[in-house]
């Protein structure tokens, strides 16, 4: 019983992180039009960033998770300078790129984390503290956390909720629907997408951080970009537009994801075998979605106004 | 208000302009017109920046406004419809007048988050102007539909209503009247011509000769990517070599 609720806190605490990266992918493709794929990158800065001030610069939970804001909301605005102009399928490789490279780096250059033995570039960095540990029991520690992932991802969901429905947020889904018209009715196309990249990276920001104190551990391996296509796969069969969507597909994709990673003990195929069926079935699963149920789980909000 | 010199445009080898020249005065209505192909989109195209002009020089206001990009000419006053109607199809129709609204605090994030008084001051005055323009062209009970539910020629009369939104001092109608009904086509005129008494200007791209003569002030015909005439719509209709082009299909 102790483990069965164990279990369920750790898939709590995931699904809300994977639910920031959700909501935030969802406010560039769902909202704006911006197919992302590399939206790993901003959990992967995140995590680093909050990460090297912990540990190398020895600052405090708040200080970092304001650096992991910082951080990928910077790299989110200065990635949406060279590529503004391109047509949505160029952009979304340059996205890819771009994710790839920066992993790249965490993956080769161990100095930016405080260099040493072991420890950065492939071997990833161990012991990163989590906030206020030492004020609980181990057994009541991850409760806590669950709250604190808790506050954000629904602070998270009210802003960008707010934001969405706002005449920002109109003129971010103008931009979906019809880019040339915007830009004819007086939108900088360039400046609202640049916005919406750096708001979203910001707060994907968040995720990293969290994550990364929840885990203890960071690596180049967890940032791969699979992850990004998890993220697509929970959006894709949440359904793109709706924030709740985003949230329902963050909690089916994921505890799909992490039960059945105990199906090993009941059926006789090997774990990696397991792992790579797992991925065809949710494959097959955001088939299913487009072919069956374009619109997701939650259809997209349409704004009703009384006359 | 707005004068065109000598615009030269091609697109690889193809020519599709070759100094063409033109002048719409404040207040005025003015036609545009030729055979089909004969470069009148692509004018347009290079008036609201959508196209970048090889040659020649654009003047709005008495500024140059060759460099700016299509959104800053809108903010400037230079609003434009599209020949085939794009409408934001996931977006009702009154979402697609409010697009159009101008609401620079609402649009920015800081004025969304901390100056929502404002943000919905002008939200509301947008709303009761974008229904009063919908009534206009009979859409006010589709107001809360999907622009994407919507006919083609409805699409049509929601284009034209949302430029009109922007609150631009010349607008560009590329058909406005293609694909409406008669009597609507007749309200959608008188329409127009109330606005130019409100101050607006126009230059109109149209086939129907009727319109034309019914509202236009001054008419420049386009052939071959050439200024073939221009003139009043009566001086225009008995051009020989008006009519030559859009008989033969041939100058």
């Amino acid at each position: 019983m102790e483990g069965l609720v164990r279990f369920l806190t750790h898939l709590a605490i995931l699904t809300e992180i994977y639910g920031i990266l959700a909501l935030t992918l969802n406010f560039q493709f769902g909202l704006t039009g911006l197919a992302n794929f590399g939206h790993v990158v901003f959990f992967m800065l995140g995590a680093y960033t909050s990460t090297i001030l912990l540990l190398v610069a020895h600052c405090s939970f708040p200080v970092a998770l304001l650096g992991a804001i910082i951080v990928s909301g910077i790299f989110g605005f200065l990635i949406s300078i060279p590529t503004s102009h391109l047509k949505s399928d160029y952009w979304a490789i340059s996205t890819l790129a771009f994710a790839e490279i920066v992993r790249k780096v965490f993956y080769n250059e161990n100095w930016i984390v405080g260099g040493g033995y072991y420890r950065g570039g492939a071997y990833g960095i161990a012991g990163i503290p989590a906030p206020l540990d030492h004020y609980f029991s181990s057994g009541m520690y991850p409760f806590f956390y669950l709250a604190v992932t808790s506050f954000f991802l629904l602070a998270i969901y009210l802003l960008l909720e707010k934001l969405t429905q706002s005449p920002f947020g109109r003129a971010l889904k103008g931009i979906r629907e019809e880019e040339v018209l915007s830009e004819a009715l007086g939108k900088d196309v360039a400046v609202f997408k640049m916005k919406a990249m750096s708001i979203s990276g910001a707060l994907a920001g968040v995720a990293g951080s969290l994550y990364a104190s929840y885990m203890g551990f960071v690596g180049p391996d967890q940032f791969m970009p699979l992850v990004t296509f998890v993220v697509w796969a929970m959006i894709v069969v949440g359904g793109t537009g709706s924030n709740r969507g985003a949230l329902l597909g963050a909690l089916v994709i994921q505890v799909f994801y992490s039960s059945t990673r105990y199906l090993k003990d009941y059926i006789p195929i090997g774990a990696d075998r397991l792992a790579s069926i797992r991925m065809v079935i949710i494959g097959v699963l955001i088939i299913l979605t487009i072919l069956f149920m374009r619109e997701g789980l939650v259809e997209e909000k349409k704004k009703h106004y009384k006359l | 208000m707005l004068t065109l010199k000598n615009i030269c445009k091609s697109f690889g080898g193809s020519v599709a302009l070759s100094d063409v020249s033109l002048e719409v005065e404040a207040k005025s209505i003015t036609g545009l017109v030729g055979p089909n192909g004969s470069g009148k989109t692509t004018l347009f195209n290079i008036i609201s920046g959508i196209y970048a002009k090889d040659k020649g020089q654009i003047e709005f206001n008495g500024e140059n406004i060759d460099r700016l990009s299509p959104s800053k000419r809108a903010k400037r006053g230079l609003s434009r419809t599209f020949q085939v109607s794009k409408a934001p199809e996931k977006m009702t129709v009154l979402e697609n007048m409010l697009l159009a609204g101008k609401n620079k605090t609402g649009e920015s994030i800081s004025g969304t988050l901390f100056r929502w008084r404002q943000t919905s001051g002008i939200e509301k005055r947008n709303l009761r102007n974008a229904l009063k323009l919908l009534k206009l062209v009979k859409l006010e009970h589709l107001a809360n539909e999907y622009a994407g539910n919507l006919s083609g020629g409805q699409k049509k009369l929601l284009s034209l209503v949302r430029v009109l939104m922007t609150d631009a001092e010349l607008i560009l109608l590329d058909e406005p009247t293609a694909g409406v009904n008669p009597s609507l086509t007749r309200e959608l005129l008188n329409t127009i011509e109330e606005l130019r008494k409100e101050g607006k200007t126009f230059l109109i791209i149209e086939h129907n000769m009727k319109v034309i003569t019914a509202i236009c002030d001054k008419v420049y015909v386009l052939d071959f990517g050439k200024n073939l005439a221009e003139g009043s719509p009566q001086d225009i209709q008995q051009d020989e070599r008006v009519l030559r082009a859009y008989l033969s299909g041939k100058g």
